[in-house]
């Protein structure tokens, strides 16, 4: 009797798990599967109902429409969807990832959708007011492990101490607590880390070097980069990305525009031209 | 009586001192922080937390189940007569306790369960926490069957009980107890280890308090709500393990 009452529940639990490991797949068209961190709004994150929401997770949307394919949203950590990508586990990467030589080596990317550039996000006391402050003696970077500010520090600053750290919100309080004079990171989170923590921190907004944002895809995946291409620039033409701007990034934009810094979104595609609403430089 | 007495309120006296001086500490280190709380938007997503507790939750009761299903095999493989049964047990107990858990969630997760085709992030989460914590449930079990002297089997022996017999009537009354508080220790380690899941992408409690501290610009908020979510899983665990220690009880 006792052992039965015992052994009921394991045998149920079984049961569960391998009803759970092989109820995954429904039938029928296979979905493009694209993976995001979904920890970097206003562009990848949740709502608070806990389903992914933000400017990507829109594009995406349209992307599944404009390919007539239904597409899955896998979550991540940033530091993983390149060997995810790699792995075959997703088949996209849309996660604000910057286009760069180095990731260049090991995926392709698609025609870029945003241009942005890296900041800082400066202690208040640390005396760092632009970019010409960071290389010295004494001072102490905090970067994110896997990003273009770190990338940028690992070949540009030889004088002061980097630290780097797995979360962004690690590097925003190694600055609030003043164990670091600054962290590298982009325009966008620099100027709402900034908003958030005004007391401790001040947002340098002017980017030191200029980056673009665009699709990951695999290493000779040429068909569907094609077909993100395609994407991006009929996107683009409808006004796709002025909408995405007033709905997700209304202050942002207002924010830039009175800095003089020209608003994200890349219409003008360099192998699709169409005619930009946005001034380029 | 008198003396007892003038214990417990000494004890009280000693307990609220205690209380005090954590509370002062804590107030002291809190404020020396420059940092804005800010948990009014926080609580707004309290089912993305409510959600990845719900799954941390499912994973802890599936990793325990099968940990101690591998746990047994690999302590009976070990007590096993066959010499080739005892060496791939202990390869595993060795492999897996020697490696850092987030470098096999990282293998396991990109190049095993890619390989195989595995993508329901439940069934991989309990698979490997429960390789993992299954190497040292092992160790426990394997040690408490050791700790049994040799003179009472032999004694049983004596007495004409068989190898069975011997097992379910001397050695394992006595294993049980003596590995039931390492074991909740272990079942303790699990739940909390089940967090290094968020570094694959497992949307468990971690990663949810994460994803909600993200959403927020928040740096520290979403943490607090996540060791009290932690807590109230562990706690009852030790409650459980005192009482069946009470059960197993005997010779007293």
């Amino acid at each position: 009797m006792k052992r039965s009452a015992f052994f009921l529940p394991l045998v149920a639990l079984a049961a569960c798990l391998g009803l759970v490991a092989c109820s995954d797949k429904p039938a029928g068209v296979e979905p493009l599967v694209v993976g995001m961190d979904l920890t970097y709004p206003p562009f990848e994150t949740k709502d608070t109902n806990g389903n992914p929401f933000g400017v990507s997770v829109d594009m995406v949307t349209a992307l599944s429409d404009h390919l007539g394919r239904p597409v899955e949203i896998k979550p991540m950590a940033f530091n993983g969807l390149i060997a995810a990508l790699k792995t075959d586990s997703i088949d996209l990467v849309l996660s604000s990832m910057t286009a760069n030589d180095e990731r260049r080596k090991s995926i392709d990317f698609s025609d870029p959708y945003v241009r942005t550039g890296l900041s800082i996000l400066a202690g208040n006391s640390s005396g760092v007011k632009s970019a010409a402050d960071l290389d010295q003696p004494g001072r102490r970077l905090a970067v994110q492990i896997g990003t273009t500010g770190e990338m940028y520090a690992r070949e540009h600053i030889n004088n002061a101490k980097l630290v780097s750290f797995d979360k962004t919100q690690a590097c925003v309080m190694e600055v609030v607590n003043k164990r670091a004079d600054a962290f590298l990171f982009d325009q966008l989170s620099v100027y709402k880390f900034s908003q958030r923590n005004p007391d401790t921190t001040v947002g340098l907004l002017e980017p030191f070097q200029e980056e673009f944002w665009a699709f990951g895809i695999r290493k000779g995946n040429d068909e569907l980069r094609a077909e993100v291409n395609d994407f991006l620039a009929a996107f683009g033409t409808a006004g796709g990305f002025e909408n995405l701007a007033e709905t997700h990034l209304a202050e942002e934009k207002a924010m830039l525009e009175s800095m003089g810094i020209p608003f994200l979104f890349v219409t003008k595609q360099s192998s699709q031209p169409t005619q930009s609403k946005q001034p380029s430089p | 009586m008198e003396q007892k007495r003038w214990n417990t309120g000494g004890e009280l006296l000693v307990a609220t001192a205690l209380i005090l001086a954590v509370a002062a500490c804590s107030a002291v280190v809190f404020l020396q922080l420059n940092y804005q709380w800010n948990w009014g938007v926080m609580t707004k997503y309290w089912r993305v937390f409510l959600m990845g507790l719900g799954l941390t939750v499912l994973i802890s009761l599936g990793a325990l189940v099968v940990s101690l299903v591998v746990g047994v095999t690999l302590a009976a493989a070990q007590l096993s007569g066959s010499v080739v049964l005892r060496w791939s047990a202990r390869a595993y107990v060795e492999l897996v306790r020697g490696t850092p858990l987030l470098v096999q969630l990282l293998i396991g997760y990109f190049v095993v369960a890619q390989a195989l085709g595995l993508d329901n992030e439940f069934f991989i989460g309990v698979v490997l926490l429960s390789v993992f914590a299954g190497a040292y449930l092992a160790e426990i079990l394997r040690g408490g069957v050791a700790s049994v002297s040799a003179s009472q089997i032999e004694a049983a022996r004596a007495v004409g009980f068989d190898r069975a017999q011997i097992f379910r009537f001397v050695t394992a009354p006595q294993a049980l107890r003596r590995v039931l508080p390492a074991m909740t220790g272990q079942f303790v380690s699990l739940v909390k280890d089940s967090s290094l899941l968020s570094v694959i992408g497992i949307q468990e409690f971690t990663y949810q308090a994460q994803v909600a501290n993200a959403a927020t610009f928040n740096s520290l908020e979403g943490f607090i709500p996540l060791a009290l979510g932690y807590l109230i899983l562990t706690l009852p665990m030790g409650g459980v393990a005192a009482w069946m220690e009470r059960r197993l009880r005997y010779e007293d």
